[in-house]
């Protein structure tokens, strides 16, 4: 304990010096945004030069952003990444990562609208990808690629403290109900769908549906459509029952940042030291990212087990092969979302006489001089991209389905309490729960801890009885 | 819960205390935003009914000042309540994001004082890891064959028209129009096949008397006001009509008279909201249908186009543009192969369109330098090629009817021309009153071989056959021609003058004069009248000839002439 004295004793030093830096970091940013934002804004176009009784209204629109705000967000990125897996893994204090949170709220939510956000960048690179003509910005790349970077050092630090869609459903988490382990298995598959459809509309030059359905970025830029604003306020409504809704059962980066947080080099943990079983922990986690220990698990019938792995093994590219071809049965459905293929069917409508109105798209259409046959040429051949694209997506999602059902069917003993690598988002709420922490915080003493490792032991204490209760937060 | 302090138990009242203010707060923001922003999608400021109301007043009365005045004010209120809305919105929304936040931070910190630690006295219970484990594999397994069949019947049920454009339509392109010999058989444009004015048909009645009945077949009253002429396709006859609300195709059974189908063409995407003004002698139907032999196609003063099936559903239907035409639009349609081709001139400028007789798209539309003009084109094979020619002012045009390219250009008219060009052995004749009649060789580099300014033609269209030209006047004059000279061979004054043009049929020209009395009259060199065959009635369009069988569209009736009728519908 002496080591770990001398360990506390740095990282209080360390803890003490941690807020200022931070709230100056905050304050800079902040400054930074008013000031340039101010002196972007600028005369459009010259005055005339004749006088009239007209009083000009003072300025309010500020120019595009100009380069520099690219190089500036990527910084912030960098910064609120390095501060978020610092508070996470060394200082372990779940209030940092809190108010990091609040502030890549206000700047990457409420300043910057949410735009560009590293849900949204896949779209972007998936796009830059498939079309050689698209030159994507820095910013993207450094948006889509840094968090899963750091995700793979440090785990999901990105997701605790960085994402301002993760940090607007975490600021509503009142009272979470802990789902089962079946309905948090299924509804994970979302997650993937959405992810491959996403890269899928994106590569065609579709659209990108993740920013088109965020639910939150109305409220980040105070407008949306009424449908947008309602899909968002039910999001949020739920997420105080259903901890991060988005973040678990939606987000298509999360998808990659479970892939990138399981290899990750280094993940938090609940203990700081070694766990004692003691159960303190078991309810602290809202996303049920916490495993309980197993330590007699076993299957029924082993062989069984095993007979089925193998069967799951041989079948994977049978299942692979019939996602594939069942998803580009799809490609029709999805190729009328294109603008392109939307127009052609529009114009087919009209060209039958089964719609007499025309609409603003065959109208301006009609008006570009392009003929009917070449419209349809293109859009048969983005049909064609689609049912290729079908393929792929569904062996993709035919893949992830095979490989949950592999790992539906090993069953792996913990010997105690761990925490789910894919899942967690490194929150630090566990923290405080662990007896060890509130020792290296000082908060217990060694004598305490000895004693509710006991009660632990014998099942004797009950909830709301121990001394941690006052040193949780969050 | 640990009880909490004094400091805290106040604390802990008053974020309860904040949390029911905001919320209800929240609540009532909430309940007024939505009405308003339903309000707000149900008002057009600029279109309410109390301003188009006033707006329909001062119409009437253009130089009412108060009420100009009150419509400024009730536009101004309408717009001011618009945008107090929109600013109510923006504001509540403000409004609403700070109550929400104190809700959220007040519940926050009373959910702070609520205990996350497990009851430890209840115990670990058993593992039930594995059977969690295969309750969720087994709801995986049955979701995911969910998806796969989903995905399979949203397949099998979405259809795509594209897909059939692109699988089956292209081979059967080039079988998917009559050949020129059907072609020669029916009566399927202005003036017949090919426009040229020629009569292909044999049997054509010589003698008949519609005031008498004798050799009328069938009469019936024409179903709409035109001026367009009718066209006929095994069996079938087709004629158009419109007036200043309605646009309509009708379809008769050439046999009885029987209206076999009427097609409403009223809704046609992008057709004018109030129909462009025209003269009485033209009005919204002087264009001539066209058929391919699998479709008819239609075209009014207000720009319409159509393409409907031979039972009258419609395939196509689209809007040209409005024609700038001070009398109307009223050149006739024309097919050729899978191109519905029109000559769209206008005050404006000229346009040479042509559209894919299948699904109404432009294949190619091609400005014209020429000024607006009345005549319609015509077709002709000059043996090495097809060519498609139109009559304008300044220009006779040629162009390659597939390409949509101008072959030759001579410039040699002037005026408004409505005459359409005619073609023989050779040579092309095009005519405006005021202006000439000009003889165009194409044998070798097209050029004007003659040319006469007398007795002109200012509506009727010539024709030509056997080296012989004939040109009938506005005002009852009809001359005959050298085709190769322009020699003038005999010149025969009439009592009525002619807007109908001359058909040739079988060594004789057919021409009706306004008061429906079609001359009978040799084509030779030497003037002889065959016979003189009254209508009963008015008529200026063009018959339709077809096997033993004359079809007119007078005035008031749609007459058939054939042998042995009595004239009793």
């Amino acid at each position: 304990m002496g080591k770990r004295s001398s360990g506390n004793n740095r990282r209080e030093s360390i803890h003490r010096r941690g807020p200022a830096a931070a709230g100056m970091l905050i304050l800079f940013s902040l400054l930074l945004a008013a000031v340039l934002g101010y002196a972007q804004i600028q005369e459009r176009f010259p005055k005339p030069d004749f006088q009239t009784d007209y009083t000009r209204p003072d300025l309010s629109t500020p120019l595009p952003r100009a380069q520099v705000w690219e190089y500036v967000d990527i910084a912030v990125l960098i910064a609120a990444l390095v501060l978020a897996s610092y508070f996470a893994h060394r200082l372990r204090s779940r209030r940092k990562i809190f108010w990091l949170m609040v502030f890549s709220l206000v700047y990457f939510g409420f300043i910057r609208q949410g735009c560009v956000c590293a849900v949204g960048a896949v779209q972007n690179v998936a796009y830059a990808l498939f079309n050689t003509g698209y030159a994507i910005p820095l910013s993207v790349i450094a948006f889509f690629v840094l968090p899963l970077v750091f995700t793979l050092f440090y785990g999901r630090t990105f997701c605790a403290a960085v994402c301002p869609l993760g940090a607007a459903q975490d600021a509503v988490i009142l009272k979470p109900v802990r789902l089962s382990s079946t309905t948090a298995g299924l509804l994970g598959m979302l997650p993937v769908i959405y992810l491959g459809l996403a890269v899928l509309f994106a590569a065609t030059g579709t659209g990108f549906i993740i920013c088109r359905y965020d639910p939150f970025i109305g409220f980040f830029r105070f407008g949306a459509s009424f449908a947008m604003v309602l899909f968002g306020a039910a999001v949020l409504l739920l997420g105080t029952v259903v901890a991060r809704p988005y973040c678990r059962f939606l987000c298509p980066l999360g998808v990659l940042l479970d892939w990138m947080s399981r290899l990750s080099k280094k993940h938090v943990k609940i203990t700081p030291d070694t766990c004692s079983n003691c159960r303190l922990c078991e309810e602290s986690c809202p996303f049920g990212a916490i495993h309980k220990p197993n330590p007699s698990a076993q299957s029924p019938d082993k062989q069984t087990e095993l007979r089925r792995l193998a069967v799951l093994l041989v079948l994977l590219p049978v299942i692979m092969f019939g996602a594939g071809w069942a998803g580009s049965r799809l490609y029709v459905p999805l190729a009328r979302q294109h603008p392109t293929v939307a127009l052609s069917e529009e114009i087919l409508l009209e060209n039958g006489g089964k719609r007499a109105v025309m609409t603003d798209a065959t109208r301006a259409f009609r008006a570009s001089g392009k003929t009917a046959d070449e419209l349809f040429e293109e859009a048969g051949r983005i049909q064609q991209r689609f049912r290729t694209g079908g393929w792929l997506l569904g062996g993709f999602i035919g893949i992830v389905f095979v490989f949950k059902l592999i790992g539906l069917t090993i069953l792996r003993r913990r010997p105690e309490y761990e925490i789910d690598a894919g899942a967690c988002f490194s929150c630090g709420r566990c923290f405080s729960f662990c007896p060890y922490e509130q020792l290296r915080l000082g908060t217990i003493t060694q004598k305490e801890l000895e004693e509710m490792e006991r009660e632990g032991k014998n099942g004797s204490g009950a909830g709301g009885t121990s001394p941690m209760e006052n040193n949780q937060n969050g | 819960m640990d009880k909490p302090s004094k400091k805290e138990g106040v604390l802990y009242r008053t974020a309860r205390g904040v949390a029911v203010v905001s919320g209800i707060f929240a609540l009532i923001l909430c309940v007024l935003l939505i009405a308003n922003f339903l309000q707000t999608q149900s008002v057009d400021p600029l279109n309410s009914g109390a301003l188009t109301r006033l707006m329909e007043e001062l119409r009437g009365n253009p130089e009412d000042t108060a009420l100009k005045e009150q419509i400024r004010a009730l536009d101004l209120l309408a717009r001011k309540a618009y945008f107090t809305r929109q600013w109510q919105i923006r504001t509540g929304s403000y409004l609403l994001f700070g109550f929400v936040l104190a809700l959220i931070l007040s519940l926050k910190y009373m959910s702070a004082f609520r205990s996350r630690l497990p009851d430890l006295r209840k115990g670990p219970g058993p593992d039930r890891t594995w059977e969690e484990k295969l309750l969720s594999r087994r709801s995986l397994i049955y979701t995911g064959l969910g998806l796969f069949v989903l995905a399979l019947s949203a397949g099998a049920l979405s259809r795509s028209d594209l897909r059939r454009i692109g699988r089956a339509e292209k081979p059967t392109v080039s079988a998917d129009f009559a050949s020129a010999e059907d072609m020669r058989k029916n009566w399927p444009a202005f003036r017949g096949p090919g426009g040229n004015g020629v009569a292909f048909s044999e049997k054509i009645p010589m003698e008949w008397n519609g005031e008498t009945g004798e050799n009328i077949l069938w009469k019936i009253p024409v179903p709409m006001e035109g001026y367009n002429s009718p066209i006929v396709w095994d069996g079938r006859l087709f004629l158009s009509g419109a007036d200043r609300n309605n646009q309509a195709v009708f379809c008769y059974n050439t046999e009885n008279g029987e209206l076999l189908w009427r097609a409403d063409l009223d809704d046609i995407p992008g057709s004018p909201q109030e129909r462009p003004r025209t003269t009485e002698d033209t009005g919204y139907a002087a264009s001539t249908m066209a058929t391919d032999g699998r479709r008819v196609f239609v075209i009014f003063a207000t720009g319409d186009a159509a393409g409907l099936s031979m039972d009258g559903t419609r395939i196509w239907a689209k809007n040209l543009g409005l024609p700038q035409n001070h009398y109307g639009h009223s050149s006739s349609l024309i097919v050729f192969e899978d191109r519905l081709l029109i000559q769209y001139d206008q005050n404006t400028g000229g346009r040479l369109i042509a559209l894919n007789t299948r699904s109404g798209e432009v294949i190619y539309d091609r400005p014209r330098e020429v000024e607006i003009s009345w005549a319609s084109p015509i077709l002709v094979d000059t043996g090495s090629r097809t060519e498609l020619i139109l009559n304008s002012n300044p220009s006779v045009v040629s162009y390659d009817p597939v390409s949509g390219t101008e072959l030759w250009n001579i410039r040699c008219m002037m005026g408004e021309v409505a005459p359409s060009p005619a073609y023989a052995d050779g040579m092309v004749f095009a005519v405006n009153d005021y202006a000439r009649l000009v003889g165009i060789d194409l044998s070798g580099e097209p050029s004007i071989a003659w040319e006469v300014i007398d007795d002109l033609s200012e509506v009727s269209s010539p024709v030509a056959s056997g080296g012989l030209v004939f040109m009938a006047a506005s005002y009852g004059a009809l001359s005959c021609l050298d085709a190769k000279t322009g020699d003038l061979l005999w010149i025969e004054d009439f009592d009525d003058g002619f807007y109908s043009s001359p058909i040739l049929s079988g060594g004789n020209i057919y021409l009706m004069d306004m008061s429906g009395v079609t001359h009978i009259i040799k084509a030779a060199r030497e003037f002889e009248v065959t016979a003189r065959n009254p209508l009963g009635e008015k008529a200026v369009t063009i018959p339709a000839f077809m096997p033993g069988r004359i079809y007119i569209r007078g005035y008031k009736n749609l007459i058939c002439i054939g042998s042995g009728g009595d004239g009793q519908p």
